[in-house]
């Protein structure tokens, strides 16, 4: 596989939970969504992937190459981007920059101050002087300025407001389409997937429970509203006017579309049952 | 390697550090147990690591395009590099003790050529035994600074007794230089070259020890 990110069987576990046998690959230039509740299991995939921790099994290539012995080659062409920079906050972004720009052979200073204007980022400021949206600018642009070909956003967008959310998913739409970077977005808030993913990866307790385009995972489900709790749905949820149940579109046509955020919370609210 | 230590350098290390190399001067202090100088630079340490604990330091270098084994160097080149800084740091002041016209050091050994011969196999030992237990488990910096701690405070406890117990000791090393100049030189050679023994072998355990670690 030469894809830009193959990953088969990847399985880690621990006493309290376990990733068990996650399979995906990722299309090049796509922004693919990778949702969850909290505790599904999305930062231990990506520590997984980026050999933090070590994965009890499972094979993971990026680029078609495998992390041993082409770990240096493999980070130098992607970028994580956390949800918070929570490093060195007494620190000058200059200072961070000057040392990180060392590591990267592949280090573009003329990209890394387009980014610097366009996210209004000063070197002179230390990371605890910035705002949540404006430390994940930071960690964007360090990731930006060796040319990532690969983003990995890990929750990027979660402790922020919604107009520097819409200003971070009109960036990673613009690096999608206009610079061809593929991106494995992970999130809990699934409305910033309706607004920019082309694939949907949705992992429930620790296995990929959905994989597949948008628009194919959207149409695979209806909502449907009703006065009692339904009977034989995938999930129900009670709402002020009674409750709305998850069904397969070829069980309930009449039903209205489900957003992701339907999808996930109906099928966490079936797997509670 | 260079980039590492700019690492280290600009992000890692605490101010402590360097006020602690300044404390080399404390060898002008007429009588005192001097092997306590190199025990703050050990402690300067104990900050550093607190701190780049706190600011998630091995995290962001595991994110840098490096191994594990980077990780584990650019710590050591740290600790190297501050010790052997502050040892030459206090030569002078070493010369300058030597200079005062009263008599040599009553609390323990004299600040001369054997001092640093005996206190860089210390070192060694402080290095051996708290990298080996920080990069076992990164996140305790205190556990691992205490069981340095223990190892070097054993030393100096049995250094600084040799010298009013052990006859070359007492004879040959706690005189003034350049008395017994061959001998004490012999001693500086070995304990260099245990020092360098000492963080090889602390350096490959690390190393084989951190390979195994979860960030």
């Amino acid at each position: 596989m030469s894809g830009v990110l193959h990953v088969r069987g990847l399985t880690k576990r621990y006493p309290a939970f376990a990733l068990e046998e996650v399979s995906f690959d990722l299309r090049p230039g796509a922004i693919t969504g990778f949702i969850g509740r909290n505790g599904a299991g999305k930062s231990t995939t990506f520590k997984s992937l980026l050999n933090l921790v070590h994965p009890d099994a499972g094979e993971v290539r990026f680029f078609g190459l495998e992390f041993a012995g082409h770990e240096r080659e493999i980070k130098s062409r992607i970028g994580y981007v956390p949800g918070e920079f929570v490093y060195y906050p007494r620190k000058k972004l200059g200072a961070i920059v000057d040392v990180t720009r060392h590591f990267y052979p592949n280090w573009d200073e003329e990209a890394y101050r387009r980014c610097l204007e366009r996210f209004s980022l000063e070197e002179g400021k230390t990371v605890s002087q910035l705002s949540a949206g404006m430390k994940v600018k930071f960690a964007l642009t360090l990731a930006l300025s060796h040319r990532a070909e690969l983003l990995l956003l890990d929750e990027p967008t979660s402790g922020l407001d919604p107009v520097s959310r819409e200003e971070l998913l009109e960036e990673f739409l613009r690096l999608s389409r206009e610079e061809g970077v593929t991106i494995l977005f992970s999130t809990h808030i699934t409305s910033d997937l309706d607004r920019c993913a082309d694939e949907i990866l949705y992992l429930r307790k620790g296995r990929l429970a959905e994989r597949g385009s948008r628009e194919e995972l959207v149409d695979r489900y209806r909502l449907v509203t009703a006065k009692e709790k339904p009977e034989n749905s995938l999930g129900a949820c009670p709402t002020a006017d009674g409750w709305t149940a998850l069904y397969h579109t070829g069980d309930a046509p009449e039903g209205k579309p489900a957003s992701l955020e339907d999808i996930m919370v109906h099928l966490e609210k079936g797997g509670e049952a | 390697m260079r980039d590492l230590l700019r690492h280290e350098l600009k992000l890692v290390v605490h101010p402590t550090n360097w006020i602690f190399l300044a404390l080399s001067a404390m060898l002008l202090i007429p009588n005192y147990p001097y092997y306590v100088v190199f025990f703050y630079g050990c402690l300067g340490f104990l900050f550093t690591f607190t701190d780049a604990r706190e600011n998630q330091d091995l995290l962001f270098l595991s994110l840098l395009p490096l191994g594990k084994r980077d990780l584990v160097k650019s710590r050591f080149l740290l600790v190297i590099l501050f010790q052997l800084v502050q040892v030459l740091a206090a030569v002078p002041f070493a010369l300058l003790r030597q200079s005062f016209a009263i008599p040599g050091n009553a609390a323990g050994m004299d600040a001369g050529i054997a001092l640093f011969g005996l206190a860089l196999p210390m070192l060694g030992i402080f290095n051996r035994i708290f990298l080996g237990s920080f990069f076992r488990q990164p996140m305790k910096v205190g556990t691992a600074f205490l069981k340095g701690c223990v190892g070097l405070t054993v030393c100096m406890a049995l250094a600084e007794t040799a010298v009013f117990t052990v006859p070359f000791f007492r004879d040959c090393l706690d005189t003034p230089d350049p008395e017994h100049l061959g001998a004490k030189l012999v001693v500086l050679a070995i304990g260099a070259a245990l020092y360098a023994a000492l963080n090889a072998w602390a350096y490959r355990n690390c190393v084989k020890t951190f390979e195994k670690v979860d960030l």
